[in-house]
Parts: structure tokens; sequence; C-alpha cells
């Protein structure tokens, strides 16, 4: 095998116009100036960054960047099921899943980075959307581990995850439906905002994240808090999805490079 | 994929005339190893005493306030230092304090599983903590803010994302190289006597009355340099992965500074006995890849100052 990729070390991530995004201007001022000049092809979306393999000990691996956003997933299996009680049912695949942060992640170091009531919650929702698109019923009494571990968090992090859960498991060869991809979207000062970093997020407009199955185009994860009424809340949805669109178009060229590489270093 | 015949006289293998090479690999390890270390070589052709490729890079968390990635092989960690302020004790009222943990999460290895943290992670955690403390890398007076009142405490977390062997080296590596990154944030005193970061921007705009604009960055005096070793017979195996940390009889540590001298020789047990011949050929082993790593890691400085 040729040298394993390294883990991206560079910390100047290219975002649309990184001069003019100080703190001391207001989030949604800076994002309407940019969505006004930007193509459509551009969605006002974070800069993405995703590498497949990088953790040579598990199945399958990636890391996935939206931004500032930084995560790492790690699939194990499948496997054989390790503790018999939880096997629900005999005929389908045991999907777990565990999504922790680091304490360096955000800006105040966080103390319990694992078992808090968003961690557990955030596993849950990686875990069920995941299990969407898995064809659990071809690996019965099994199990598939889905470890999740954000590095650096800049809001997103939910969909960041799923992003990067789903390259791990293309990397790991698990049988899949479809690719799973998630993108947030919100609702500032009139104007509809995709991809939400930290800033924009806690600005107390509502946020919305979905997860699509992108060719064929369903819904698996749809979570919105705070108030919307019901005609923006279609635009913004509407938003999100195309952004989960050019996540997918994104990761679907990692995919086929990373099979090219495989490929010449079969020598085939 | 190949297959490869053995011969007799070894009782496991004498069944397995012709065997593939991995199933042999994975059925039979340690005469799979003991086969490559008679000829001195290793599966991955390496030699006995040569150490994998290693790479420092600094900064990758742009959110902390030191940084630091390191490989070595397949092994990765990711070092980051956040500094908050705090009150000094009364007994050492005139410095700052560091607190280390080493987390191994599920992603690094199947033999980690929620529920079933890996049993070497605390081990690890404290032997960087006396490491660190020992060798006195840091100057704890450097971290005092002003004297009784205010002094940083440094919380060093180190993360495994990759295992594959030799943890406690790129470990105290990635470590080592976080503190040679550290830039230390301005702070300010406001009205109340409280201490707080100032930012950047901050700092140009409000004209606060900065603690300590001039002292930025540590001064880190001699640091300590880890290699472990495994032993195995007769044999002594530099920089082991996991599959030969697994087989082999008992692995030992030792970590010297720049001067030469030792820091720490840690060898917890094992079957293998090491004689005073043994150990001191280790630590001439150490001293040789010090002076690679040494060289590693102010190449990896001088590409962060250039930045």
């Amino acid at each position: 095998m040729g040298p394993p990729p390294t883990l991206p070390t560079s910390h100047s991530f290219s975002s649309p116009s990184p001069k003019t995004l100080q703190e001391t201007k207001t989030p949604f001022e800076i994002r309407f100036a940019l969505l006004s000049s930007l193509s459509i092809q551009n969605h006002g979306m974070r800069h993405l960054k995703g590498e497949i393999g990088v953790v040579s000990k598990a199945d399958g691996s990636a890391l996935f960047e939206m931004g500032n956003t930084r995560v790492i997933a790690a699939v194990y299996g499948p496997k054989e099921i390790q503790n018999k009680g939880q096997q629900m049912n005999n005929n389908e695949a045991l999907v777990r899943c565990e999504y922790s942060m680091a304490n360096f992640s955000t800006g105040d170091r966080t103390r319990r980075p694992k078992g808090d009531r968003r961690s557990t919650e955030i596993s849950l929702v990686i875990r069920q959307t995941m299990e969407a698109c898995i064809l659990t019923k071809l690996m019965p009494r099994s199990q598939i581990d889905i470890f999740v571990q954000v590095l650096q968090a800049d809001g997103g992090t939910r969909s960041a995850c799923i992003n990067a859960a789903t390259l791990a498991l293309a990397d790991a060869g698990v049988p899949m439906r479809d690719i799973i991809t998630s993108c947030s979207a919100g609702y500032l000062c009139t104007t509809p905002l995709l991809d939400l970093n930290y800033a924009e997020d806690s600005a107390g407009g509502p946020d919305v994240t979905v997860g699509i199955l992108a060719k064929m185009d369903k819904v698996t994860l749809l979570q919105m808090d705070a108030k919307l009424p019901l005609d923006t809340f279609e635009n913004v949805m509407q938003l999100a999805i195309e952004g989960c669109k050019a996540v997918a178009q994104y990761i679907r060229e990692i995919l086929l490079e990373n099979t090219k590489q495989l490929e010449s270093r079969r020598g085939s | 994929m190949e297959t490869t015949t053995i011969g007799g006289g070894e009782g496991a293998t004498g069944m397995a005339a012709h065997m593939e090479v991995e199933a042999f690999r994975r059925l039979f390890p340690l005469p799979f190893y003991d086969r490559h270390l008679s000829k001195s070589v290793r599966p991955d052709a390496r030699t006995l005493d040569s150490a994998r490729e290693t790479t420092i890079s600094l900064g990758p968390v742009a959110s902390a306030d030191g940084s630091a990635l390191v490989k070595i092989g397949e092994t990765t960690m990711l070092a980051a230092i956040k500094l908050e302020v705090m009150t000094p004790s009364t007994e050492s009222s005139d410095e700052g304090s560091i607190a280390v943990e080493f987390y191994m999460p599920p992603i690094c290895s199947p033999m980690v599983r929620p529920g079933r943290p890996a049993e070497v992670a605390p081990v690890i955690s404290q032997q960087l903590s006396d490491v660190i403390m020992s060798s006195r890398m840091v100057n704890l007076k450097e971290l005092c803010l002003i004297s009784g009142k205010a002094s940083w405490i440094a919380y060093l977390d180190v993360y495994c994302l990759n295992a594959d062997g030799s943890l406690f080296d790129a470990a105290l590596l990635s470590a080592v190289a976080a503190f040679t990154h550290l830039q230390i944030p301005l702070v300010s005193v406001n009205e109340e006597g409280r201490v707080f970061t100032v930012s950047g921007e901050q700092q140009e705009k409000t004209k606060l009355e900065l603690v300590n604009k001039e002292k930025r960055k540590l001064s880190i005096g001699n640091t300590p340099f880890p290699v472990t070793c495994v032993i195995h017979k007769e044999h002594i195996v530099v920089d082991p992965t996991a599959e030969e940390e697994a087989i082999m009889e008992t692995s030992i540590t030792i970590v010297l500074d720049t001067l030469g001298n030792l820091v720490s020789i840690y060898k917890p047990g094992g079957v293998g006995l090491a004689s005073t011949a043994t150990i001191k050929e280790c630590i001439s082993r150490t001293k040789r890849r010090m002076q690679d790593l040494k060289i590693i890691l102010e190449e990896a400085v001088s590409v962060m100052e250039v930045d």
C-alpha cells in the first residue's frame, strides 16, 4: 500500500472571505452581503474538506470539515455482537454510535465531553439516521460501531458528524442504501442562511438541520428549534436540502477519487 | 497471495506445510516474528533498531493556545493546551500548574469500546504527568501572572487518534511539541481586580493595560525525548507496532533529555528479564533516536515560524 494519507494539519481554512469576518461585526450582516454576491453553486456553504482512511486500525474512517468544524469518524464492523443482551432483533445488524467532543474543541474547555445529555442525544440521532441507510438485514447477528470524535466545534457538528459517518461507512464497505448527507440552515434578519457557524447559531434565530438520502431524495433527519412561520420554514428547509445535495456531490467526488486510487494501487 | 513453506521441526507449524503468509501471521504470530527476528528484520522491512517515520506538525487546533499533531508510523496523537486563569495555592504562590490528561477514544483502536476503556490510558496519563513534571521542561514560575493572586493553569489534553504501538512516545512528543507551540494569551485586569484574557483585536481597540505584553512564549528547558523498545528473548526491538507489543515479552521505555540526562526508565514487569547490559544498549538506542527527534522538532518549529 502507498503511504497513508496524513491528517490535514493546516489550520488556515479558506472560508468565503476570511478577512472580513471579524468578531466585532454582526455575523448575519456579513452573511447577507456574501449571499448576495455568491453564485448559486456556492450556496453560501462553508468550505468542505473530506478525507478517507485517516485511522488505519479502523475498518473504515474519515475526517470531515465544514468550515472550522472538524470531525473524525471511525467505523468498526460488521463484527460479532459483543453484548447479546443488547440485541433486539435477530434478523438485523445492531448499529451503535458514540459521539464525543474533545476537551479543547470549543472556545471554553469542556469538562464532561462524554455522557452528558447533549452528547447522548446526538449519539442517538446519528445512530438512527445511519440505521436508515445501512442494509442491516444483510448482516444478521452482527454489530456495527460508529464512533465520532469532534476535534474542533464551530456550529453544525451534528451535520459534520453525519457526513463523516457516511464517508467512514463507505470506506468500511458496509452495504448502504444510499449516502446520507446533512446540512443545517437558519433564518436571520429575514434571510435564510445556509450552514450556520457557532456565532450565527447563537444569534437566536431558528436552526433547521436536515439529513437526506441523496439519490432517493428522501428526508431521514429533520430537527428544528425556535419559532418559524410555515412558509418561511419551507424556504429554509429547501435551502438546507440544496446544501445537503451539494455535500452529497462533494462526497461522491471523494469516494470516486478514493476508488481510482485503490484501483491504481492494485495495478489494474 | 504468496504461500510460504514452513520447515519441519516447529511443533505448532509442522502441520501448516503450505499456508498463506497472512493466515500464518494471524494464527501463529510468535513463530512468524521469531523467523523474522532471527534474520534481524521485521515484517515491515525495518531493522531491529530503526524507528518508523515520525512527523510533527504544530498548531492544528486553532481554538487552543498551543497544539501539536504527532505521527509515528500509524500511531497518531493530538495534543492541545488551553490556559485558564486561577488563584495559586499559598505554598506555591508564584507558580502556575499543569494538568495532564490522556484519552483513548474508541476511534483509535478496535480494543477500546464504550464501557470498556483502554487499560493502558490512565497508565500513560500518569507517566506523561510524571515525566513532564520531573523533567522540569516547563518552569512553573513562568506560568505566574500576578504573584499570589493570579496564575495560569495549563490543561494539556492528549488524544490518541490511532493506536499502533509506542503510544507513550508519541504522546510525550506531542506534549513537548504543544508546549513549544504554546502562545500565552494577553491578559488585563478589570476594576474589580479580576484577570481576564484579551484577544488580539480587543487590545488594539480599547487600550487596556496589559499585564504580560512581553512574555508570550514559554522557555522550554531541556526537552525530554522518549523511546520505547521491546525485549524479546535476546533481541531488542525499537519502536514496536501494536502487533509487536502484543506478543513480545516485555517493553521498556527510556526518556532522555537534550543534555543526555536520564529522565525516566519504565519497565513495568513482564516475562522478559533485562540485564544491565541490555538496559545500557536501550539507552544508547535512545540517544541515537533522540538526535533524529530533535531535528524533526526543530524543523517543525521553523516551519511554523515561517508561516
